[in-house]
């Protein structure tokens, strides 16, 4: 039986075993490889993408269970030729960005918390990104990037 | 206007953020085969028996080899490491064969199948063992190695320095009062967020690999050398890079996929586990420092004492070089009358230890500043005017006799007071704590080159080995600075990405080097395009080539500025006329004078362009459970100059919450040589609620050979950063806590005892 996806507004139907990572199905039959697997035990969150509206961990995340369902990845913050999305555009100025491996979780994790919680305080967003390990930046021009759009205090 | 002190943007941020970067992990060739090593899991053991015929009848399965197929010792330091395990086994983990298969599961199921029988073998598990009378030796041919540098060695002793300076009897002889402490700090893992991958293909009798290296040509020659070819034979290239910390400077598996490529004869990617990183990715060395030292009454130093011991694991790598190290960072930052080190490097039958971020300086660091305030609180005297009263000014000569022409500790402690007034901070409440710690941190001297090529349409090619490996190094600094001095904006710089049959030599992103020497070679570079490209706008503009100027992507003559030529217009009239334009750079730090003769094996004698820090830091530390609580992390750095004080900001706060993970959690522990921390579900990674508000503050003491003035920055923050916490956590407790991670275990224990590591 087929398993069906719709990632970033594309419907695919991918006949994969379902109990095949998530991360696995985007990035190696899909070619969305912005979706960085850091470790592959559910630790680092690089893989993070969200699934109707709630982050998972893609790489330990079974794609059967995504059969349906509306997956977001890093590649569908930002239309390919137009501008980046006013978050992207933060965590580059804030110097949320260093290697950039952990990034396209980040923002996935981000995007999530701010349709949740449009104005989060600064600890609500240290607690989203929890699940984000980040070994570059010291996660303060990450935090800041998200005040910077939200409007919120640091 | 000018890019040099502005914030600009990373140049490879937007492919970052839209997830479009290509990093090693994603680098993929056509009908590529998928790899796996088959590692040993005893830290210490004989090969009997090993038969991988099995392995090579699985289905899929293209090539298996081991040591037969790469019989070659290699090392940076010292040729004592083989590809894979021939008859010993000296560490868990430790590489014995590999595998390439169409699917991963092929290759997996292909490691199940290799036939083995190992005799174990009682592991050499700690320093302590090796140093043991008697200890068995971990490398029985350890004679016979040869050697990359000149090293002193002997049995497990697989590198010893030593230095001596002044009379250090007769200092200790009149001292009014002696300290003497022990440090023990931890290894760390670098835990970058991208695994260690390679991606090789062999074709027209060369191999090409896509690899996640920081430092290319050293690579290259790693890899050439257990491949038994010589260094041309091997072509390597660099995508992305996601982070290296020091863990990706040494070819590991870069020859790996090599051999099973040609083998095989079909492209081979290899990308480790998260375990297989913990097991295998040689992380900071483990220490212990005893640190003694002479003072009078007043708070003179005399003299300096040091023996420090550091865990090499199983083979060396860039190790034997690091014992050397500790004559620069433990008789340092102070004034001495005297002062004499001993650093050994030990081999166990335990993971290669390696470089991370502050090589070994972190350790060193911690025992030093710790040290001071033992001394100062053994005297009755304050903590900063001890510091104040014998900190290097200028003039003073450094650990090695160098000549210390401009300090600046003063003006660091004086910024600091500035932002956190020590009095106020120091005011005595139950468990809360003040520490601080200064850093005299040196930047890595080696050599790069560099060409800058004009493009027709006046953009500013950058081909270089040097490498992005998240700092900003190239993708701002360097690329601003070539901005600058072409007269162009930095999004017309386009920087090339590392490949070793293209670029001139680059000594790597290590020792905050990038800005530093490719930033130089840069200007270098610079000024031979700017000569080109001002001799035939001189004709186009009828003007002297001595009176014209780069601006806003023009030649202009100065004073005229009506009278200008678009870039493009010169580099285009430039191909029909002179030839196309590029210009060469190449920079290597010049020598520094030092007291020869003081120092004995050791390739690092002085401190190149060193910048002076001082770190402040206040806890909290809770009685009942002994959780150490951050209150305020400050931060005073000197750059040099501020290229870009954005991209230094975030270094200082990344490197800080390293350095906080290093003083309060991290520890990849072993227990009979066996790894007890394989992942990040018990190796403990800061995460955003450990991680504190960094204050900031840049200060600039120009060096004489940085470019613009420049230092390293990238290096320093995480270096000072366990000493500044630990100082603050022994004030707050009022116990010495002498070792780390100080987790809530080990503070609550100190509260209930002595403090830790007293002895």
């Amino acid at each position: 039986m087929p398993i069906e996806l719709t990632v970033n507004g594309r419907r695919h139907e991918l006949d994969v075993p379902p109990f095949y990572p998530l991360a696995v199905v985007l990035r190696e039959e899909l070619g969305l490889n912005g979706t960085k697997v850091g470790c592959f035990e559910g630790r680092c969150g690089a893989c993070t993408v969200v699934v109707d509206g709630r982050t998972v961990v893609s790489c330990i995340y079974p794609v059967g269970l995504a059969d349906g369902a509306e997956v977001r990845t890093v590649e569908g913050l930002a239309s390919l030729e137009g501008p980046l999305s006013p978050l992207q555009d933060a965590i580059l100025d804030h110097g949320g960005v260093q290697c950039g491996a952990c990034t396209p979780g980040v923002l996935m994790t981000l995007t999530a918390l701010l349709e949740a919680t449009p104005s989060p305080s600064e600890h609500e967003v240290r607690e989203a990104l929890e699940g984000n390990l980040c070994r570059c930046t010291g996660y303060q021009g990450i935090v800041d990037a998200v005040m910077a759009v939200t409007g919120g205090a640091r | 206007m000018s890019a040099v002190g502005e914030n600009v943007r990373r140049s490879d941020g937007e492919g970052k953020v839209r997830g479009t970067a290509v990093y090693g992990i994603d680098h993929e060739e056509p009908h590529y085969l998928h790899a796996k090593v088959f590692r040993s899991w005893l830290p210490a053991g004989r090969i009997v028996r090993l038969d991988t015929t099995k392995a090579e009848q699985i289905p899929g399965v293209y090539a298996v080899v081991t040591a037969k197929d790469a019989p070659h010792l290699h090392g940076f330091a010292c040729h004592d490491q083989p590809l894979f395990a021939t008859d010993v086994i000296r560490y868990e983990g430790e590489p014995i064969a590999a595998v390439a298969a169409e699917t991963w599961n092929q290759a997996r199921a292909a490691l199940k199948a290799i036939e083995i029988e190992i005799e174990p073998i009682e592991p050499v598990s700690t320093v302590e063992d090796s140093l043991a009378e008697g200890a068995r030796l971990v490398h029985e041919n350890w004679e016979a190695y040869t050697e990359a540098f000149p090293l002193v060695r002997s049995g497990n002793v697989a590198a010893e320095a030593t230095m001596e300076r002044g009379d250090v009897e007769a200092a200790f002889a009149k001292a009014d009062l002696v300290v003497e402490d022990v440090f023990r700090t931890p290894r760390q893992h670098q835990s970058y967020i991208e695994p260690r991958v390679a991606v090789a293909r062999y074709e027209e009798g060369r191999y090409v690999v896509h690899t996640s290296t920081q430092w290319p040509f050293n690579t290259r020659e790693g890899t050439a050398a257990y491949l038994g070819v010589r260094p041309s034979a091997v072509r390597v290239i660099v995508p992305t890079v996601g982070g290296g910390f020091g863990g990706k400077l040494v070819a590991g598996l870069e020859p790996i996929a090599c051999l099973l490529a040609r083998k095989s004869g079909r492209p081979v990617k290899l990308v480790n586990t998260r375990r297989e990183e913990f097991l295998a990715g040689n992380p900071r060395d483990n220490c212990s420092i005893r640190v003694r030292t002479a003072l009078t009454k007043d708070g003179e130093i005399l003299a300096q004492e040091s023996d420090t011991l550091i865990d090499n694991g199983a083979y060396g790598g860039e190790m034997p070089l690091v014992a050397g190290i500790p004559a620069l960072l433990l008789p340092t930052n102070y004034r001495m009358g005297a002062m004499r080190m001993r650093s050994r490097l030990l081999y166990t039958n335990t993971p290669p230890t390696g470089a991370f971020r502050g090589v070994t300086g972190t350790s060193l660091n911690f025992a030093l500043e710790r040290h001071v305030d033992n001394c100062a609180n053994a005297l009755g005297m304050d903590r900063r005017e001890f510091r104040l009263r014998n900190c290097y000014r200028d003039g003073d000569l450094g650990p090695t006799g160098q000549v210390l022409e401009e300090t600046g500790f003063v003006q660091a402690l004086e910024e600091l007071e500035r932002v956190a007034p020590w009095a106020e901070a120091s005011a005595k409440r139950p468990y809360r704590g003040v520490g601080m710690a200064l850093l005299l941190w040196p930047t890595n001297p080696m050599p790069g080159g560099m060409t800058l090529k004009l493009n027709e349409d006046g953009t500013v090619g950058i081909v270089s080995a040097a490498i992005e490996i998240g700092t900003g190094a190239m993708t701002q600094g360097v690329t601003q600075i070539v901005a600058d001095e072409l007269g162009v904006r930095p999004e017309d710089v386009v920087l090339l990405k590392p490949d070793t049959d293209v670029a001139a030599y680059d000594a790597g992103a290590q020792g905050g080097r990038t800005l530093f020497g490719a930033g130089n070679a840069a200007r270098v570079a610079a000024e031979d395009v700017r000569t080109q490209v001002f001799a035939t706008a001189a004709g186009l503009l009828e003007a002297d080539a001595g009176d014209l100027e780069l601006v806003d992507g023009h030649v202009q003559v100065k004073g005229a500025p009506d009278r200008r030529v678009p870039l493009a217009t010169v580099a285009v009239t430039a191909l029909w006329t002179a030839g196309p334009i590029q210009g060469t750079g190449k920079f290597i730090a010049p020598p520094i004078p030092y007291e020869q003769g003081c120092i004995v094996g050791s390739v690092f004698t002085a401190i190149n362009a060193g910048s002076w820090n001082a770190h402040l830091c206040e806890v909290e530390v809770d009685p009942d459970t002994g959780k150490v609580t951050i209150l305020r992390y400050v931060v005073v750095q000197d750059v040099g100059k501020a290229i870009n004080p954005k991209a230094i900001e975030s270094q200082i706060q990344g490197g800080v919450v390293q350095g906080v993970g290093y003083a309060l959690f991290e520890e990849l522990r072993l227990q009979d040589g066996v790894c007890q921390d394989t992942g990040f579900t018990s190796y403990r990674l800061p995460t955003a609620l450990d991680a504190p508000a960094v204050e900031s503050i840049v200060i600039e003491v120009p060096s004489p050979v940085g470019p613009l003035g420049a230092k390293g920055a990238a290096e320093a923050p995480i270096v000072p950063v366990a000493a500044a916490i630990a100082n603050a956590v022994s004030d707050a407790i009022g116990k010495p806590m002498n070792e780390i991670p100080m987790t809530p275990f080990a503070v609550l224990a100190a509260i209930h005892g002595d403090g830790n590591g007293a002895g």
